[in-house]
């Protein structure tokens, strides 16, 4: 079922067109690569405040508060880009095991906001109260620094698989 | 001819791998220059200064810097040849010396000062050269038979 919603997807004229061209699609890589080291730099500099390894004399809820709605702009952006490619050889991708591996750490990523957001990311002004920050807000530090960086990781390895056989594209 | 094997080259891990450092790195370094730009704009991160946000960043940013250059170098190293064709390396690393020079001179010189002057078009100028440098790096590996090597 999947298999064949990725046949029809690449075939529609708009992604056919964004295939054929020599620079559609490494301009989306390159705007969705800019997505990351943008917004990518919010997620490291909160994650590193947690742990405080950064930003040490400003408080938690600085960057927590603001980053929360920029970073939620940085993921659409890169979420957009991302849907574009996969649409461009959506048959390739559904072969290509470092982009399922890709799926799951960003499903990961939804499990993990679930878990963090209310009993960590709400609470970054207590922690300032407090003066110090719980283990379990640098668990959730630590546990987003490694899914992103994996989710990086994945990302690249997804360019070194070749497409099996006789596909479409 | 004396001929040295890039050990680089005996596993096909190491490029994928040192790639990975690249782009981590390039996460660090960049995203961290960029949070000084959005500040600059006044987007971000309003209740800094452009200058609280420049020094905090600074290990950080350089530190990326070092691994993102260091992994550079290496990923050349395994194929010179090919880089040396290649004209989307010429217009990455034009915009990487701009980019660098413009970060650790004006850049910074206007981010620590006390009442930044020219702000804005510092922080734009600083996102559009690493936005060069990221297209330039991103399109290294797409020259084949649609965009064509330089002919030499």
């Amino acid at each position: 079922m999947l298999l064949s919603l990725a046949l029809w997807v690449q075939a529609t004229d708009f992604f056919t067109y964004l295939r054929g061209s020599g620079y559609v699609y490494p301009s989306i890589l390159s705007l969705h690569m800019i997505a990351i080291a943008f917004f990518g730099g919010m997620i490291l500099m909160t994650d590193m405040r947690l742990l405080g390894l950064a930003f040490r004399d400003r408080p938690v809820a600085d960057l927590v508060d603001q980053f929360r709605v920029p970073k939620r702009w940085g993921f659409l952006l890169a979420i957009t880009c991302g849907l574009l490619m996969l649409g461009c050889k959506a048959e390739e991708y559904y072969y290509n095991a470092f982009f399922r591996a890709k799926v799951v750490l960003l499903i990961l990523v939804a499990v993990h906001a679930l878990a963090f957001h209310r009993s960590v990311y709400l609470k970054a002004a207590e922690f300032d109260r407090a003066g110090r920050v719980p283990g379990l807000a640098k668990l959730a530090a630590v546990l987003s620094l490694l899914l992103w960086i994996g989710i990086a990781i994945m990302g690249r390895g997804i360019g070194y698989i070749e497409p099996p056989f006789g596909i479409h594209a | 001819m004396l001929l040295i094997e890039n050990p680089l080259n005996s596993s096909p891990l190491a490029f994928p791998v040192l790639e990975c450092f690249h782009i981590v790195g390039f996460a660090f370094s960049v995203g961290t220059i960029a949070l000084v730009d959005f500040r600059l704009l006044g987007w971000g991160m309003r209740r800094e200064t452009p200058a609280q946000i420049a020094r905090e960043t600074f290990f950080w940013t350089l530190g990326g810097l070092v691994v993102m250059l260091l992994s550079g170098l290496m990923l050349f190293s395994s194929d010179p040849d090919n880089y040396y064709l290649n004209w989307a390396f010429d217009i990455k690393m034009f915009f990487l010396v701009l980019a660098i020079v413009f970060n650790y001179t004006i850049h910074r010189k206007t981010a620590l000062a006390d009442q930044p002057a020219g702000g804005k078009l510092v922080a734009c100028i600083s996102m559009a050269l690493w936005a060069c440098v990221v297209f330039g790096g991103i399109f290294i590996g797409f020259l084949n038979s649609t965009l064509n090597f330089k002919n030499i």
